[in-house]
C-alpha cells in the first residue's frame, strides 16, 4: 500500500490549492481525481471541434490574490484578461451600460436617472468600506463562538475587535448587507430598474433566492473584493477558459512535488479506530496516507466516502440540514457570427463585457417565483460572455463561443430533468435571448446544455450547487458546514475538508483549499 | 424640575410617562386617539417598576386550530401533551418531536425575553457575549443559526405535516412584507413566542393598557400635536392643532419616527442624511382586519387557514407583486361574547382590496357553523392607517426584519431613543423591542432620559 | 473642458492676463431652484447666508455634510426672489433634493441645457460692448442679438464675466465672442492655462487641493472650509444649516490645519540646481501633485498645487499646513526633486492671492 503524508480527495481548484500549499511545505501529497480531467468545475473543454468551453464556472472574480501570489500562479500560465463592462438590454429596445471608465459609466447612468449617477460613487465608497471590513475574515478559520476553548475565544475576542474597530456607521452597514434583501438594500441607493436589476442579480448566483429575499445582499459586496488588493478589475476572463485557472493551480502543485492521478475514483475514505488512514479507490486499490483531505462537498464527503458509522448522530443531522438546492444552468454556445443586440446593435465595446439579461428585479423575482415551485424559469436571468472575443483561440477564426449562466433551473425540477426537459430549458434559454439579439438563432452552430443534474452527475456537486452549498447566512461563517466543525477539521482524527462547503465558500476564490492547508500545516 | 410631553397613548408612551413622573419629571401625556388593546407581553421588569396588578395575559384554549383536508382539526393547546395527541392524528412522527421543538423553542424565547427586558445589546460588548453563552453550547448554536434563517427552513428541519407547518410558519410571517421562505422570519417566529408559555407560538392578549390608564401622576390631555417646536437647536416644546404651544423640555414621541422627525420636527434640524435613512425604514403594512360580532360561538376560539408553507409563499408572490392575496393567510380568534378578529394577510397597502371582505367571510362562513355575523367592520392597511395611526398601516410601525431590530431598530443612529435633535426622545412600537412588546421601548426610553 | 488649444499653453495664460481667454466652462454642473422656499433651501444647504442675497447678486460658497466637511464649492446666483443659479463641481441633485423635504422647492438639473462660457482678462468688458456690471452680479442682456446673462465671475482671478446661454445658442455665442474679440486679442484657452492663472488667484479645485467629504476613504481626509481658508463663507449668525453644529465647535477651538500660498526662494533653487551644475529648471506646466513641507525635522504639511508664475516670476504653490506653521512669513522647506535626488528647498508662507489685480474688482 502506497504511503503519502496527504491524500487530497478531488482536483478542482480548492483541493489544487490545498496540495500545492502542502506540499510546498514539503509534504508528499497524492491529488486523486474521479474524472480523466483536473479542474473539477473549473475546466476547459472542447465541446465541439475547434469550440473550447469553460463548460461550468467561467469568469474569475474572486480568486484570492494572495493564492495567485504566492502559488506564482502567473508563472504556470494564469493570465486573466479583463471583461470591460456589463451590458443589460432591456425589452424597449433601451439598454443600460455599466463601464470601467468613471466619466463614461455616470454618463450612461445619469441617461436613466440623475439621481443614480450621483449615488453611484458613494455606493462603490460604501462596498469598498464593507469589502475592507470582511476581507481579513476570508482569511481566517472561522472561530467558534459557542467554544470555551483558548483558541476560539481569542479568536472571538479579535473578531470582536476587528468590528469594533469599524465603528457603529460601518458595523451597522455590514449587518444589514448581511441580512437585507439586494433588493431592499439597493432601493436606498437607486431608483433605476435595469441598474437594481443588474446590481441585485449578483447577490442571486447560485442560490435558491430571490432578489427580494433577505440574505442576498451580501453578495454585491464579492465584485469589490478583488479592487482592494490593488488588482484593478480583477474581474475577468482566464485566458484558456477557466480550465487553464486550475492548470496553472496543478501546474504549482507538481512543480512543489505533489502528485495528480485522474480517472482514480474514491470508494470510501479508510477511518480506523476514529482515524482516516487514507482512501480505497474504486478498482480496489488503496492509498495510505497520514492523513486525507477532502475536496469534495460535506454531503458527499461524509455521507458519501466516510459513511455515517464513523460519524456522531448530531453531526449527521446538521449534514443532512446542510442545503444545497443547485439552481443555475450553463448554456454553451457555438457562434457562427456574433450576436446583435437591437439595443446596441453592431460589435461594439459591449460584447467585450458581461451581457446581463435583468432588466427589472420584477424580472428576476419571477423567475425566481417559479423556481420555487419545481419549475424553471420560462424567463430566466443569464450572466453572458463571449470569451472568443478576449481570447480568439477559443474558436475557430472568425466563429464564436457564447457562455451563458442561467438562473433559475432548479435541481429538484417538478418530474425531474430529462433529456427533453434538458433540450426544452435550452430552447426558452436561446429564445428569450434571441428577443435581445434576433440574429442569434441563426448564428448558433452548436447547443451544450447543462443542468444542475447534469453538473451533479458530471462534476460530483451535491444537487449540482456551483458552491458546494447554498450562501446563506445560516450556512456561513462558523455555521459553514456544521458549527463546530467549521475549521477544515471533522469529526474523525486526520480527515480535513477543503472544498467550498467550508468558509469562505464558493466562486472559484481558492480561500477554503489556502485557509485548510494553512490549519493543517499549524499556521493561522 | 422637568417639564414632559409625552406624544401619543400607547403602553409605551403612559409607561414611559409613568416613569418619568416617578423619576421627578412634571409629565404630559398628549394621545390624539385612544390605543386599542394592545397585544403583547410586557416584561417582568416595567410590571414591577410600575406596580402593575393584576396583570392578565390571555390565549385562546386552544391556543390555535386549523381545519384538516381530511375534516376535523388540528389543535394546539397550552398543555403540551395535549397538542401531541392531536399532533399525532396527522402525524405520529410529528407528535413526537412536538415537545422537543417546544423545548428548545422556549430556551430562545427566554433568551429574547432577556434581551428585551433592557436597552439594544451593544452586540460587540462581552457583556453581551456572556449574557448569550448562558444558553449554553446547543442553546447558542441554535440561536445564530435559527436568527437568519427562512421560517420554513425551520420547519421543514422538524416537522413534515404541512398543516402544522403552515399555522407555526404564519407566526414567522405575520405583519411584513415577507413569505415562510424568507431570511429572518424564524426569528419573527421566536419574537411571537416571547412572553408565551412553552408550547404556546402566539402572543397573548394583555390589559396593561387598562392598568396604565388607571394610574395618578400622569396629565392625560386628548388632542393632537401639530408640531415639535425647536429653537436654537433644542426642542422648546409642541404645537397643538388647536393652536396652543406647551412648553417643555423634553419631548417623547412615541409615534413612528419617520413621522416625528420628518413631519412634526421643522425641516433643516436634521443631518439630511438621516432624513434619507428615514426615508427607507421599511414599514409597509400587509394586513387588513375584520371585527365581527356573531350572533353565537362558531365554534373555535383560534382558527388559522394556512394549510402550508406553500400555501402562506404563494399569498405573499401575490402581494409582492403588488396584488392582493388571491387566497389570503385567514387567522381568527373569537372572545365568549361571539366578538371576532381576523387578520387578513396579504394585502397591500395600495390596494383597496374591495372584494376582500366578501371573499373572507365566504372562507370563514365554511368553518364557523350556523353562526352568522351580525355587525361587521373591515379595515383595509390605509383605513388602519386612518384609524389606528399606523403608518402604511403597519402596526409595528417599521417591519421587524433582522436589519431593524435590537440595536439596529428602526435606524441604528436612532436606536438609543435618543434622537439627534437636544430633549427629543423616542419610544413606541418602531423602538426596540417594540412591535408587539408592550410597554418596554417606553421602559427603556425614560430609562435613558434619566441616565439610569 | 479642452486641456489647451494650442500645442503649448503659453499664449492662452498670458491672453488672461493681458488681453482676453474664452473658456468652455459648461461641464459645470447647474441647478436651477425654484419656489416659495428656494432661498430657504440654499440657506439650509451652505454655509453662506443666501437669505440676505439680493436679486442680481452672486455668492461664491461651499457645503458640508453634518460633520462640517465641505461636500463641494460653487457659486449661487439670485436670479429672482424664488429663483436661484447653483453651480457645482459634482452632481449634487440628489443632495439637493434630499434637503428639500418638507419643502415648497423644485431643483433642476440644467447641466445639459445650459451652457457657460467664461470670458476673461483685461479686455473682456470692453469686448462684451462695456457691459457695466459690478463684481459677483449677474443680469440679463442680449450679445449680438443672442439672450445671454452674464454674471462678473470667474476663475482666473482677473476681470472676467461667464456667460450662461441655452446650449443651442451656445456655438453662436462663442463664434460671436471670437470674432467680437479679436481685434482685442481674443484667444481661446483650455485647463492648462486656467490652472496657472487659478493658482495665482490662490483659487482651490476640488479633488486635487481637497478631497470632497463624500470621496474620502478615511475621515483624515476630509476639509472643513476653516482649514481650506474660507471661514469668511462661514456664518454661524445662520439659526441652522447642514454642518453647523460641527462648524461652531470647530470655530471656538480654531481648525487644525490651514490652506495658505507658500512661495518657494528662488535663490534656495538656484543654490539646489548649481550643486549639480545646472541652471535652474522650472515646470512646464502647473502640477497637482502633493508634495510634503517641512519645519525642521517635522512635517508641517504639503503642498497640493503649484507652478510657475509667468507674470510674477515666482514659484508659488497653493498648501495644507498645520496650524502653528500657517502663518504668513513663516519659513518653511518644501521637497524638491533635482536631477533624481529629493532636496529641499526654502519656502515662505505668503498671503493669497498671489496675484490681486485692482481692475478684478473695479
Amino acid at each position: 500500500m502506497a504511503s503519502y503524508d496527504a491524500v487530497v480527495i478531488g482536483a478542482g481548484h480548492n483541493s489544487l490549492v490545498c496540495a500545492a500549499y502542502l506540499a510546498r511545505a514539503g509534504r508528499k501529497v497524492l491529488v486523486v481525481e474521479r474524472r480523466e480531467r483536473i479542474g473539477g468545475a473549473a475546466v476547459t473543454e472542447e465541446v465541439f471541434p475547434g469550440f473550447r468551453f469553460s463548460v461550468f464556472s467561467y469568469v474569475v472574480s474572486l480568486l484570492r490574490p494572495e493564492i495567485i501570489r504566492e502559488l506564482e500562479l502567473p508563472r504556470h500560465g494564469l493570465h486573466i484578461l479583463p471583461l470591460e463592462s456589463t451590458f443589460t438590454p432591456l425589452p424597449d429596445g433601451n439598454y443600460l451600460a455599466q463601464w470601467n471608465d468613471h466619466d463614461q459609466n455616470r454618463r450612461e447612468l445619469a441617461r436613466h436617472s440623475l439621481r443614480d449617477a450621483e449615488a453611484y460613487d458613494e455606493f462603490g465608497l460604501m462596498l469598498h468600506q464593507m469589502a475592507r471590513a470582511v476581507k481579513p475574515l476570508l482569511a481566517m478559520a472561522p472561530p467558534d463562538p459557542t467554544s470555551l476553548s483558548f483558541g476560539d475565544l481569542m479568536g472571538m475576542k479579535r473578531l470582536g475587535e476587528h468590528f469594533r474597530g469599524l465603528g457603529v456607521k460601518r458595523f451597522s452597514m455590514l449587518t444589514k448587507l448581511l441580512t437585507m434583501s439586494s433588493a431592499d438594500f439597493l432601493d436606498e441607493w437607486f431608483e433605476s430598474e435595469p441598474l437594481k436589476a443588474t446590481k441585485s442579480a449578483s447577490g442571486i448566483i447560485g442560490t435558491l433566492l430571490g432578489p427580494r429575499s433577505p440574505g442576498t445582499a451580501y453578495v454585491l459586496l464579492h465584485h469589490y473584493m478583488g479592487e482592494l488588493d490593488g488588482v484593478f478589475r480583477a474581474w475577468g476572463f482566464a485566458k484558456g477558459g477557466n480550465g487553464s485557472v486550475t492548470a496553472a493551480i496543478a501546474g504549482a502543485a507538481q512543480a512543489a512535488g505533489a502528485e495528480i492521478r485522474t480517472a482514480a475514483p474514491v470508494a470510501q475514505v479508510l477511518v480506523k479506530h476514529g482515524r482516516a488512514r487514507g482512501v480505497l479507490l474504486d478498482d480496489g486499490e488503496e492509498i495510505g496516507a497520514k492523513l486525507v483531505v477532502s475536496g469534495a462537498d460535506p454531503r458527499r464527503t461524509f455521507l458519501g466516502l466516510v459513511g455515517e458509522q464513523h460519524l456522531p448522530g448530531p453531526f449527521v443531522d446538521s449534514i443532512r440540514r446542510f442545503r444545497f438546492r443547485g439552481s443555475s444552468a450553463k448554456v454553451n454556445l457555438a457562434l457562427g457570427e456574433l450576436p446583435d443586440f437591437a439595443a446596441l446593435p453592431g460589435r461594439g465595446p459591449h460584447l467585450r463585457g458581461a451581457v446581463s439579461i435583468s432588466p427589472s428585479v420584477d424580472y428576476l423575482e419571477r423567475a425566481y417565483d417559479e423556481a420555487k415551485y419545481g419549475e424553471y424559469s420560462k424567463r430566466p436571468y443569464m450572466d453572458i460572455v463571449i470569451p472568443s472575443l478576449l481570447d480568439p483561440q477559443m474558436a475557430p477564426p472568425g466563429k464564436h463561443v457564447m457562455s451563458i449562466f442561467v438562473q433559475y433551473a432548479p435541481y429538484q425540477l417538478n418530474g425531474g430533468w430529462t433529456d427533453a426537459r434538458r433540450e426544452a430549458f435550452g430552447d426558452t434559454v436561446v429564445d428569450t435571448l434571441a428577443q435581445y439579439a434576433p440574429n442569434l438563432k441563426n448564428a448558433i452552430l452548436h447547443r451544450q446544455v447543462v443542468t444542475p443534474a447534469d453538473i451533479e452527475r458530471i462534476v460530483g456537486l451535491s444537487e449540482g450547487n456551483i458552491f458546494q452549498g447554498e450562501l446563506s447566512l445560516q450556512q456561513m461563517f462558523f455555521l459553514r458546514p456544521v458549527p463546530a466543525w467549521a475549521k477544515y477539521r471533522t469529526p474523525v482524527s486526520a480527515l480535513w475538508q477543503c472544498g467550498a462547503g467550508t468558509h469562505p465558500g464558493g466562486g472559484v476564490m481558492g480561500a477554503s483549499g489556502r485557509n485548510a492547508a494553512m490549519q493543517i500545516l499549524g499556521r493561522s | 424640575m422637568s417639564r414632559t410631553i409625552v406624544i401619543g397613548g400607547g403602553a409605551d408612551a403612559l409607561v414611559a410617562a409613568q416613569v418619568l413622573a416617578r423619576g421627578g419629571h412634571e409629565v404630559m401625556v398628549i394621545e390624539s386617539r385612544a390605543a386599542s388593546a394592545e397585544e403583547g407581553w410586557t416584561p417582568a421588569k416595567v410590571l414591577r417598576a410600575l406596580e402593575l396588578e393584576p396583570v392578565e395575559l390571555q390565549w385562546p384554549e386552544p391556543w390555535l386550530s386549523a381545519p384538516l383536508p381530511a375534516g376535523g382539526r388540528l389543535e394546539l393547546w397550552r398543555d403540551v401533551a395535549r397538542s401531541v395527541e392531536s399532533i399525532r392524528c396527522v402525524s405520529p412522527k410529528d407528535a413526537e418531536r412536538w415537545p422537543e421543538f417546544c423545548e428548545r423553542m422556549a430556551k430562545l424565547a427566554r433568551f429574547l425575553e432577556s434581551v428585551y427586558s433592557e436597552a439594544p445589546p451593544d452586540p460587540l460588548s462581552p457583556r453581551f457575549a456572556l449574557r448569550a453563552r448562558r444558553l449554553g453550547r446547543r442553546g447558542l448554536e441554535d440561536l445564530l443559526r435559527i436568527l437568519p434563517m427562512p421560517v420554513a427552513e425551520l420547519l421543514d428541519d422538524w416537522f413534515e405535516n404541512d398543516v402544522l407547518k403552515g399555522l407555526l410558519g404564519a407566526a414567522g410571517v405575520q405583519h411584513i412584507m415577507q413569505g415562510p421562505r424568507s431570511a429572518g422570519t424564524a426569528f419573527r417566529f421566536l419574537h411571537h413566542h416571547v412572553g408565551s408559555p412553552t408550547g404556546v407560538f402566539r402572543p397573548p392578549r394583555s390589559n396593561v393598557i387598562e392598568l396604565l390608564r388607571r394610574l395618578p401622576r400622569v396629565e392625560l390631555q386628548n388632542t393632537e400635536v401639530l408640531h415639535i417646536a425647536v429653537r436654537a437647536g433644542s426642542v422648546v416644546g409642541v404645537v397643538l392643532k388647536d393652536g396652543r404651544e406647551l412648553d417643555a423640555d423634553i419631548v417623547v414621541s412615541s409615534i413612528e419616527p419617520r413621522r416625528t422627525l420628518v413631519e412634526l420636527v421643522e425641516p433643516g434640524w436634521l443631518d439630511p442624511e438621516l432624513v434619507r435613512a428615514l426615508r427607507y425604514v421599511r414599514r409597509r403594512g400587509v394586513a387588513a382586519r375584520i371585527r365581527l360580532q356573531l350572533d353565537r360561538s362558531p365554534g373555535f376560539s383560534a382558527l388559522a387557514l394556512a394549510p402550508s408553507l406553500d400555501y402562506l409563499e404563494r399569498a405573499y408572490d401575490d402581494a409582492k407583486h403588488g396584488r392582493v392575496s388571491r387566497e389570503p393567510y385567514l387567522e381568527a380568534t373569537c372572545d365568549a361574547q361571539h366578538r371576532m378578529e381576523v387578520l387578513v394577510q396579504y394585502v397591500p397597502y395600495k390596494q383597496k382590496a374591495v372584494s376582500l371582505e366578501g371573499r373572507v367571510l365566504g372562507v370563514l362562513g365554511e368553518h364557523w357553523g350556523e353562526a352568522r355575523p351580525t355587525h361587521t367592520e373591515f379595515l383595509s392597511p390605509r383605513e388602519l392607517e386612518e384609524f389606528e395611526g399606523w403608518p402604511e398601516g403597519q402596526p409595528h410601525h417599521a417591519e421587524l426584519s433582522l436589519d431593524q431590530a435590537l440595536w439596529m431598530r428602526p435606524l441604528p443612529e436612532l436606536a438609543r431613543y435618543r434622537a439627534p435633535l437636544p430633549g427629543l426622545w423616542l419610544c413606541g412600537p418602531a423602538m426596540h423591542p417594540g412591535a408587539g412588546i408592550a410597554g418596554a421601548s417606553g421602559f427603556h426610553c425614560a430609562h435613558a432620559i434619566l441616565g439610569r | 473642458m479642452a486641456s489647451s488649444y494650442e500645442l503649448s499653453h503659453e499664449r492662452e495664460y498670458h491672453a488672461i492676463r493681458s488681453a482676453a481667454a474664452l473658456l468652455d466652462v459648461s461641464p459645470l454642473y447647474k441647478y436651477r431652484v425654484r419656489g416659495k422656499d428656494a432661498a430657504r433651501l440654499l440657506h439650509l444647504v451652505v454655509t453662506r447666508s443666501v437669505e440676505d442675497m439680493k436679486v442680481g447678486q452672486v455668492g461664491y460658497t461651499p457645503w458640508c455634510d453634518a460633520a462640517g466637511k465641505v461636500l463641494d464649492d460653487g457659486t449661487i446666483a439670485r436670479l429672482g426672489e424664488r429663483e436661484f443659479r447653483m453651480t457645482a463641481a459634482e452632481p449634487n441633485l440628489r443632495w439637493l433634493e434630499d434637503n428639500a423635504v418638507g419643502l415648497d422647492v423644485s431643483v433642476e438639473d440644467v447641466s445639459d441645457s445650459l451652457a457657460a462660457l467664461a470670458l476673461q482678462g483685461p479686455a473682456s468688458r470692453i469686448i462684451l460692448e462695456e457691459i457695466d456690471l459690478k463684481y459677483f452680479r449677474i443680469a440679463d442682456t442680449t450679445f449680438r442679438g443672442i439672450p445671454v446673462q452674464v454674471s462678473r465671475t470667474g476663475y482666473t482671478g482677473d476681470l472676467g464675466f461667464e456667460l450662461w446661454v441655452r446650449k443651442e445658442r451656445a456655438l453662436a455665442l462663442w463664434d460671436a465672442l471670437i470674432e467680437a474679440g479679436t481685434p482685442y486679442g481674443i484667444v481661446p484657452a483650455g485647463m492648462l492655462a486656467l490652472d496657472v492663472a487659478r493658482i495665482e488667484a490662490g483659487l482651490m479645485l476640488i479633488d486635487v487641493d481637497y478631497v470632497p467629504a463624500r470621496k474620502a476613504l478615511i475621515d483624515s481626509q476630509t476639509s472643513s472650509p476653516f482649514e481650506l481658508d474660507l471661514a469668511w463663507t462661514v456664518n454661524l449668525q445662520k439659526e441652522r444649516f447642514v454642518g453647523r453644529e460641527a462648524l461652531a465647535a470647530e470655530a471656538a477651538r480654531g481648525p487644525q490645519w490651514q490652506f495658505v500660498g507658500v512661495e518657494i526662494e528662488w535663490q534656495s533653487l538656484e543654490r539646489l540646481y548649481a550643486e549639480v551644475g545646472l541652471a535652474t529648471r522650472l515646470p512646464a506646466t502647473a502640477w497637482r501633485t502633493s508634495v510634503p513641507i517641512y519645519s525642521g525635522g517635522e512635517q508641517a504639511g504639503y503642498a497640493t498645487s503649484g507652478g510657475w508664475s509667468p507674470l510674477l516670476k515666482k514659484y508659488v504653490a497653493l498648501a495644507h499646513l498645520q496650524s502653528k506653521w500657517a502663518a504668513p512669513g513663516t519659513g518653511l522647506e518644501i521637497e524638491i526633486t533635482v536631477e533624481h535626488r529629493r532636496k529641499r528647498a526654502g519656502a515662505r508662507v505668503v498671503k493669497k492671492p498671489f496675484f490681486d489685480p485692482e481692475r478684478k474688482r473695479g
